[in-house]
């Protein structure tokens, strides 16, 4: 009898000891926005502007990522908004600099207690400002899919 | 402070233990005392009630624990009890990537069943049990981070700690059975101190909308795959004998 109690017990500190939680590498983060650069004459057509660069506002940090007709850009957290210069023929004579602000809402979905919250992100209806109006080489925006949950298709398309 | 919570589990264990086998050395003087009783055996119905020290001492120390426990257990046969615990709780938890205040109150109920072959004028009990137990609890997630890897932007690993999904999620229920053993040894005439450990089996739980319940009152913390928890209690208890009957 008390050999069996002396086992329960065992059995129930066992129990009681708590694993640790590990947020294992193959939960997907945050989704980050894709764009596409696009043919203003057809939109259908993508093109990569020549001597194509983007700085980030706000970060030292390099974008990840080729920089193509293609891009992914990480959003921020902690504010609706992100702001990145887009440069045209960098380091040349007609270097042009876009400055342009993407707008978007956030919600926090619960994914476990050692992951924490994933961001998906909902575009504004005006989803880009240009913040330095005047000679622009960006000639307008287009959403192709304004909820960004995941990174299997472009959210935004910048027509040039 | 876990490892406070820690060591008052083993001293007190520790101090349980040995008055236990320290009762049961005087075995051979108590046969000799009751022989001559034999006549008049009885089985004392009583109601045993008290309370949960470890929630109260826990309750004092630790400024994220507010939480007390009543117990109670009505002997029914001559090794079997009626058991009932109601506890309220409030507690605030950092577990990982999470901060959150749990509230509510609970009810288990169930039966011991003693093991021990007490001796003439003794009482004390080694027993296992089953409860079944619900809460009724209230999560407030008070902070939260945000899964992140690249951290790109500066400041991304803050947590959020107002707006978006923190706030309250109130009129929440968790249903459970319990697996009990335990010890509850005579002090003093009418006083009892017990020990008990309890595996948790959940049942059922209302999910609270875009969070979960990691901590629920009287169940403990649930694992996320499983869902089993752990708890234990360390009572005092006071015994009221109110009828007796003849064996």
């Amino acid at each position: 009898m008390e050999k069996k109690f002396l086992s329960l017990i065992s059995l129930m500190i066992f129990f009681s000891c708590e694993r640790d939680d590990i947020c294992i590498v193959s939960v997907t983060e945050s989704p980050d926005l894709i764009i596409l650069m696009l043919d203003q004459d057809n939109l259908n057509n993508r093109k990569t502007p020549a001597g194509f660069s983007i700085r980030a506002l706000g970060t030292q940090n390099i974008l990840p990522g080729n920089i193509s007709d293609s891009l992914t850009l990480p959003l921020k957290i902690q504010k609706n908004y992100v702001q990145f210069e887009f440069i045209l023929n960098l380091g040349l004579d007609n270097e042009n600099i876009d400055t342009l602000q993407i707008n978007y809402k956030r919600i926090d979905n619960f994914i476990n207690v050692a992951c924490g919250y994933r961001s998906n992100y909902i575009l504004e209806t005006s989803p880009v400002i240009i913040l330095n109006p005047g000679d622009n080489w960006i000639k307008g925006f287009t959403i192709l899919k304004d909820t960004i949950s995941d990174e299997r298709r472009a959210h935004l398309g910048i027509l040039h | 402070m876990k490892g406070v919570h820690i060591w008052v589990f083993y001293i007190s264990f520790l101090v349980s233990f040995q008055l236990l086998i320290g009762q049961q050395k005087d075995e051979t003087v108590s046969i000799e005392v009751s022989d001559s009783s034999s006549a008049s055996e009885k089985t004392p119905l009583s109601l045993r009630f008290g309370v949960d020290l470890y929630r109260v001492i826990l309750s004092q120390v630790s400024d994220d624990f507010n939480g007390i426990e009543i117990v109670s257990d009505l002997r029914l046969g001559e090794n079997f009890f009626l058991a009932l615990e109601l506890g309220d709780t409030k507690t605030t938890k950092e577990v990982d990537q999470v901060n959150f205040t749990t509230s509510g109150n609970y009810y288990k109920l169930g039966f011991d069943y003693n093991m021990n072959e007490n001796l003439k004028g003794m009482n004390n009990d080694i027993y296992i049990g089953l409860r079944f137990a619900s809460s009724n609890h209230t999560q407030v997630l008070n902070s939260y981070t945000i899964l992140d890897r690249s951290r790109f932007w500066p400041s991304s690993d803050l947590p959020v700690d107002i707006g978006y999904a923190t706030g309250e999620r109130s009129n929440l229920n968790a249903q459970w059975i319990e697996v009990v053993c335990g010890f509850k040894v005579q002090l003093l005439k009418n006083i009892y101190m017990g020990l008990s450990l309890r595996l948790n089996r959940l049942l059922k739980d209302k999910i609270p909308e875009n969070f979960d319940n990691i901590y629920i009152p009287g169940f403990n913390k649930k694992t996320e795959e499983n869902k089993f928890g752990a708890g234990f209690n360390y009572t005092l208890t006071y015994i009221i004998p109110f009828r007796s009957k003849k064996k």
